[in-house]
């Protein structure tokens, strides 16, 4: 997923600072701001997982699309490594719907990213050939999109946005509508993706608390403010949190631990009042 | 079997074979036993056709009407897909957006100023079944492209994709399977309509011209013929038309319930 660029622990990755959004009268998001750091960890190739969580409607979908570089703020910047301006077709979006093109077959899909990144149609070919073998879907290459499962159509649309060399991933509500073997098929999938590289950095926006618990390795909570109970307009970084330093990331088992059920119902409180 | 009298169920192509005999069977059971003397017999009908054949000229009119319509269908499409496809540039969309409403207009009001425009003849049929067509297939189509969800095109533009591909892969070969079908529908139109072109000017023939020759001898066999005529081609066509989409759109079959 990443190109071989020099980066060392602690560089930034991501920067978004002060991101304003107003939809008509509606103010969306009111200053925006978080950084994703490069993490290093001793002896393994660990990407860096990063989880928006904030309740439904409070524009998470609004400031992914702005990260992408689809939508433009009002006010903020977002730059990437090294304060690279980032421009739509640098960054991969795996959308809530993993829309595919219908018309070709699940290996066409991929070979056409590989293509559109400036691949000739061999390159793109052995391309499509070993991330197909990577996702378990090389006996659904001369498949349709309609053939598949959700949990294929799923894994093919993280497969094509990693086609080409990308440092950046966003994830639309990966683990919405998933019974629970789903979701922890996806999760597995989302640390397998991110640990494919140590520069490799995701950044899944959902609303399930434990699902994003369990696979990221910082957390940031968005939402509105509040003044005397009412609710201020504007959702903003409420609260970041650490689950490497508080020893909950990158081992196995981690929802299993006292700990971690512990800081779930300490956010799950925030939730309420976000 | 029970399934073919219960609501909402799905039946075999068996089933639905024998459901099509039984309804063919009884259209031409109605027909036999029909007390109306204004309809001909089936004999009468089967002879008239034999005539029309052998002495009347009925195949070479079959391939006048055809090349009509297969010209016809080819204006149209290049016309209407130009023009459905221009609307993702918001500059072109109120042009399509007016030419569409000229699908209220009446044809036969138009026959005047396309006679003066086109010189009449053949060249005047083709125009007005053009017209006929492009009208309602541009309609159609513009909706088929203002219908695309964002989110297909901001896919294509996260990989990379210029405008230009995105124009083709999404907006183009996306909406292919649903071309075709509206194509379909709208060459059933021209088809209905190619009796009442093809007798404005009789100089070319056609099969529309020899029904209204047939009219005006009253000579209701002949006329019940060509109808049947008219009735299997069209048929075919639309057959064809369903073959040619399956074939150069196989995904679209598969997103299809049943019902």
């Amino acid at each position: 997923m990443s190109e071989e660029a020099k980066v060392s622990a602690g560089d930034v990755l991501l920067d978004v600072s002060g991101i304003k959004l107003k939809l008509g009268d509606n103010q969306v998001l009111n200053g925006v701001t978080f950084q994703i750091i490069d993490r290093v960890r001793e002896g393994k190739t660990t990407g860096q997982v990063v989880g928006m969580l904030g309740p439904s409607g409070v524009g998470k979908t609004r400031l992914l699309r702005i990260i992408a570089s689809l939508d433009s703020p009002d006010a903020g910047k977002v730059r990437g490594h090294k304060g690279s301006i980032l421009q739509a077709g640098t960054v991969g979006v795996v959308f809530q719907d993993y829309p595919l093109l219908k018309h070709h077959t699940v290996q066409a899909n991929l070979e056409i990213a590989g293509k559109i990144a400036g691949m000739s149609p061999t390159v793109a070919r052995k391309r499509a050939d070993e991330l197909l073998a990577t996702f378990k879907l090389s006996d659904r290459g001369g498949h349709y999109p309609a053939q598949l499962s959700g949990g294929q159509r799923q894994r093919v649309a993280i497969a094509q946005q990693i086609v080409q060399p990308r440092q950046l991933l966003l994830m639309d509500e990966p683990f919405s509508g998933l019974d629970p073997a789903a979701l922890e098929d996806v999760t597995k999938l989302v640390s397998e993706v991110a640990n494919l590289h140590e520069l490799n950095t995701i950044l899944i926006v959902t609303h399930d608390i434990r699902a994003a618990m369990i696979v990221s390795d910082t957390m940031h909570l968005l939402g509105r403010d509040k003044k005397d109970d009412k609710v201020v307009p504007g959702a903003k970084i409420q609260g970041t949190y650490d689950l490497v330093e508080r020893g909950l990331a990158w081992h196995e088992d981690v929802a299993e631990l006292r700990e971690f059920a512990q800081l779930e119902k300490e956010i799950k409180g925030r939730f309420r009042n976000l | 079997m029970l399934d073919a009298f219960r609501p909402n169920r799905v039946v075999s192509k068996g089933t639905t074979g024998l459901i099509v005999v039984f309804w063919l069977a009884v259209v031409v059971l109605v027909w036999s036993l029909s007390p109306w003397k204004s309809l001909p017999t089936l004999g009468d009908v089967y002879r008239a056709l034999g005539k029309l054949w052998w002495q009347q000229g009925l195949g070479p009119e079959i391939g006048s009407t055809m090349k009509l319509i297969g010209h016809a269908t080819l204006l149209t499409v290049v016309i209407s897909l130009g023009l459905a496809y221009l609307t993702v540039i918001p500059f072109f969309r109120a042009l399509v957006e007016g030419i569409s409403k000229l699908r209220f207009l009446g044809l036969t009001g138009l026959v005047f100023p396309f006679t003066l425009l086109t010189g009449g003849g053949y060249s005047l049929k083709v125009a007005l079944l053009t017209f006929g067509m492009t009208t309602f297939y541009v309609t159609s189509m513009a909706q088929v492209v203002a219908e695309i969800p964002r989110s297909e095109l901001d896919h294509m533009r996260v990989l990379g994709a210029s405008e230009l591909r995105i124009l083709w892969e999404v907006v183009i070969r996306g909406t292919l399977d649903k071309a075709l079908d509206l194509l379909r529908q709208n060459v059933a139109m021209g088809w209905a309509m190619i009796t009442m072109v093809e007798g404005i000017s009789r100089a070319e023939g056609g099969m529309g011209a020899m029904i209204l020759n047939e009219n005006k001898h009253f000579l209701l066999a002949e006329v019940y013929a060509i109808l049947i005529v008219i009735l299997i081609l069209g048929l075919a066509v639309d057959y064809a038309m369903g073959v040619l989409n399956n074939a150069v759109c196989p995904h679209a079959r598969l997103g299809r319930v049943e019902r």
